[in-house]
């Protein structure tokens, strides 16, 4: 009787996240064209306007790279929590919580000059990220509860306290019911360049360097790899495990909410329900598919906001936007499977 | 001794190149407490393994009641009524002891469940409700109903691996009467696998000895062995090879006084006034069973374990209250039993690995430079020819012994003052266990004071000057390797007194 079975192989190509994503793209690509193809619509006339109408100009790229930046730093952030090992489900949550900081500040404090202000307001951004983590974290480090779960259900609460806000004390008496926050003024808008791309998107380079360097090159990022692989290691090493994961929280919360305030002064310009349209879940994909590496997560990033960008036009030939979605989540469902194959090798065993 | 209930002939099980089992006769009588005794890896485990059907063997058969019969999995062993309690308890943590217990098919008492309990937990001393969860329950309460289960799942035939290496000292004379009471009203057939002659001496009727996958000795009755004869048996012929030992020995560099350590989970006390000095230049052997305290000890030394009672002194330094990275500066270097999980961190590379006493040297600032770290691997790897050649390759795809070489030369390459090998050949082949003797052999020459924690008594005769032997926490008997007898040292590593 002849088994198969699964080992792990060596040395794998260094390249190999890289080549499973352009396999899992190309699987995505095809899955959507089945789809289109059903619907009677052609696959090559829909992807080329996707194409056209998401990076075909200065402006729709600008777009494309606006909608990216709260990817990319939501993606950061769970890259970062991953060095430990742990996984960060809420960013949505973080992201509406960065949002909610900002707003809190800008209606309780007033700086003269402008440029500060911004800066303080995406300082509180950061911080409401990170403290909506808080509670996950001293419940991961003090009595071990699962972070996947935790960082959840954060969500779902500061969903509802957002909810809580635009309906309650935020409301706007000027925005005809409909339940958002007052618009934050003008004087604290990012500013943009070639028209329409956000200095959100510089500030996001500048965050992907910063996390790639604290990753990769830095002492804490080696005390996290370390309390990552083994907590008995770490402890065996000298290293406080326990605290390399909480600062890891809190810093990777921090990037989410950065991202919800970035979205709310470049793009919103108040606080609503619409903040993120899912940005902490799709971020979630981007890192993943990238095997958390901050540079990839830049470059799929800045892909899957241009997909979306790209599936909000097409509805005007009567396609549906969720083909974008699909693509998405295809993607990173294709490239997992493939680098399942660059991790393993499948032998043939004899019996015993 | 009349018929036999259970034999196994030339049974024989093989992994790879190594013979687990070789051609091994076994027999069990009926209402009888058979010992089983053995080093670590002696096969002890295996044979019981195959007599549950967790193994198939791939030679000889067993007899059940002087029919054949094929154990293919556990499920038929449990038909055949042998079970076998693991070290690692098998049960439903968050299930209540009457849904444990009565959760096999093979049940028989479903109906008088609570009649049944009663009498049970009288005969084992327990005084829980049968609807407690599991995880409430003591180690000892859940050993006594990991037994009971297999009494409720009708097994005529008891395999018990290690049951009192869990158990405080009542606890233990408490299940040796428990058994006793089981074997004599029940018909309970049972086996008890030990290291501990005391415990041979004192459980059982008949004994057998195993060694290399042999059965030395079989069906001797208990009462007529001396613990010299079993020791002997035990531990056979070790080859005493033996390196020059007339190096220069100076100052104390490492004083451990009085240590007294209560595990906080289990409440039993793993150590007991220990006290020991080893001086720059000497090799100290700490020979025992594994879990009779080494590495409780070997972890107040280095600083993983900081709750104890004593004081630990290192270079005329006490640093009894100082944490891991304090004694390291102090040059401590400690290679710990538990190679991949400890010593090195799974999933994380090879250079990430290899910096892990040194890292905070080679860092600048918040920076860990690149250069300097893959220079020192790759002064590592040149020094103590490790063969790595993938820097960012995950640890686990290195050998065992390129594994434990990386450790050792990570630990050793700043010339520490106080080494703390634990284990450190353990599971490697022949010419790693000569790379690692040589590594710690010049590292004593250098002037290293090194203790050394070790089950191999050829490794531990051949290194060191003077050996201690830990039983049960304690210190039982000190020894000089030259004139030592090694059979003694065997008695006092076995729990034998005088």
């Amino acid at each position: 009787m002849n088994k198969y079975t699964l080992s792990k192989r060596q040395v794998v190509n260094e390249l190999s996240t890289f080549y499973s994503f352009l396999a899992g793209f190309l699987i995505a690509l095809i899955i959507g064209s089945v789809i289109l193809l059903i619907q009677d619509k052609s696959p090559i006339d829909t992807f080329s306007l996707m194409f056209k109408l998401s990076i075909g100009s200065v402006n729709s790229l600008s777009s494309s790279l606006n909608k990216a930046t709260p990817l990319i730093l939501a993606g950061l952030g769970i890259a970062i929590i991953n060095t430990v090992k742990l996984w960060n489900i809420g960013a949505e949550g973080q992201i509406f919580m960065g949002a909610i900081g900002v707003n809190l500040i800008y209606i309780n404090f007033q700086l003269t000059s402008s440029t500060s202000f911004i800066f303080l307001l995406l300082v509180s951004a950061f911080v409401g990220g990170a403290v909506c983590i808080l509670i996950p974290a001293i419940a991961k480090v003090l009595f071990g509860v699962n972070e996947i779960i935790t960082t959840l259900l954060t969500n779902y609460i500061v969903i509802g306290l957002t909810i809580y806000l635009v309906n309650g004390p935020w409301k706007d008496p000027g925005s005809l019911n409909f339940p958002a926050a007052a618009y934050v003024g003008k004087e604290v808008y990012l500013p943009t360049i070639f028209g329409k791309l956000s200095y959100g998107f510089l500030i996001c380079i500048l965050f992907t360097a910063f996390a790639h360097y604290l990753k990769n090159s830095s002492v804490f990022g080696y005390e996290m790899r370390i309390a990552g692989g083994s907590e008995m290691t770490a402890i065996y090493a000298g290293i406080n495990a326990k605290q390399k994961a909480f600062l890891a929280m809190l810093i990777g919360g921090g990037f989410a909410g950065l991202a919800g305030g970035i979205e709310l002064l470049s793009q919103t310009h108040r606080v609503s329900t619409g903040i993120s349209q899912g940005f902490g879940y799709t971020a979630i994909i981007v890192a993943a598919i990238t095997g958390m590496r901050p540079i990839g997560i830049f470059l799929v990033g800045s892909l899957f906001g241009a997909l979306s960008i790209g599936g909000s036009v097409i509805q005007t030939i009567g396609v549906s936007t969720y083909i974008a979605d699909i693509i998405q989540a295809s993607t990173l469902f294709g490239a997992l499977v493939i680098q399942f194959f660059f991790n393993y090798q499948l032998k043939r065993a004899d019996d015993g | 001794m009349s018929n036999k209930f259970l034999e196994t002939r030339n049974v024989t099980k093989t992994f790879g190149k190594i013979k687990a089992l070789d051609d091994v006769n076994f027999n069990l009588y009926k209402g009888k407490i058979h010992g089983l005794l053995g080093e670590n890896g002696a096969g002890k485990s295996s044979l019981m393994n195959v007599l549950s059907g967790i193994y198939q063997p791939e030679k000889g058969s067993i007899y059940l009641d002087g029919q054949k019969q094929k154990i293919l999995s556990p499920d038929i062993a449990s038909q055949l009524g042998i079970g076998m309690v693991h070290q690692e308890f098998r049960l439903v943590e968050s299930f209540s002891i009457k849904d444990n217990l009565t959760l096999s098919k093979s049940n028989i008492y479903k109906d008088n469940f609570l009649k049944s309990f009663k009498k049970y937990s009288e005969i084992f001393a327990l005084n829980v409700n049968e609807n407690e969860i599991i995880s409430d329950l003591s180690v000892g309460e859940k050993q006594k109903i990991e037994i009971m289960k297999l009494i409720f799942n009708d097994s005529n035939i008891m395999l018990l691996d290690e049951p009192t290496a869990v158990l405080t000292p009542q606890e233990t004379s408490q299940l040796k009467n428990s058994l006793v009471t089981l074997a004599q009203e029940d018909m309970k057939t049972i086996v008890l696998i030990t290291h501990k002659l005391k415990e041979i001496k004192e459980f059982t009727e008949i004994v057998s000895v195993m060694k290399n996958g042999k059965m030395v000795a079989k069906d001797l009755p208990t009462k007529d062995v001396t613990d010299n004869q079993l020791i002997e048996l035990m531990m056979g012929t070790v080859k005493t090879s033996t390196v020059d030992k007339d190096n220069k020995i100076g100052q104390i560099k490492l004083n451990v006084e009085n240590i007294n350590f209560i595990d906080e989970v289990s409440n039993i006390k793993k150590l007991e006034e220990i006290n020991f000095q080893v001086k720059s230049g000497e090799i100290l052997g700490l020979a025992g069973v594994s879990g009779n305290g080494q590495v409780e000890l070997a972890n107040i030394i280095s600083g993983i374990e900081k709750i104890f009672e004593g004081k630990i002194i290192i270079n005329n330094k006490d640093v009894s209250n100082k944490g891991v990275r304090s004694r390291k500066k102090l040059n401590l270097s400690y290679i710990p039993e538990n190679r991949l999980g400890v010593g090195l961190a799974p999933g994380v590379s090879v250079i990430d690995n290899s910096i892990v006493r040194d890292y905070f040297h080679t860092k600048l600032g918040p920076h860990l430079s690149k250069n300097k770290t893959s220079n020192f691997l790759e002064s590592l790897i040149k020094q103590f020819s490790i063969k790595a050649p993938n820097p960012k390759a995950e640890i686990s795809t290195l050998s065992g012994g390129n594994m434990q070489k990386l450790l050792m030369g990570r630990e050793l390459v700043g010339d520490p003052d106080v080494i703390i090998a634990s284990q450190p050949t353990r599971g490697l082949d022949v010419n790693a266990v000569d790379a690692i003797h040589n590594l710690l052999i010049d590292q004593r020459n250098k002037g290293s004071a090194i203790f050394l924690i070790s089950e191999d008594l050829d490794e531990l005769f051949k290194l060191s000057h003077r050996l201690l032997v830990i039983f049960e926490g304690k210190i039982v008997k000190s020894f000089n390797t030259t004139d030592a007898n090694i059979n003694d040292v065997g008695l006092a590593m076995a729990g034998a007194s005088e």
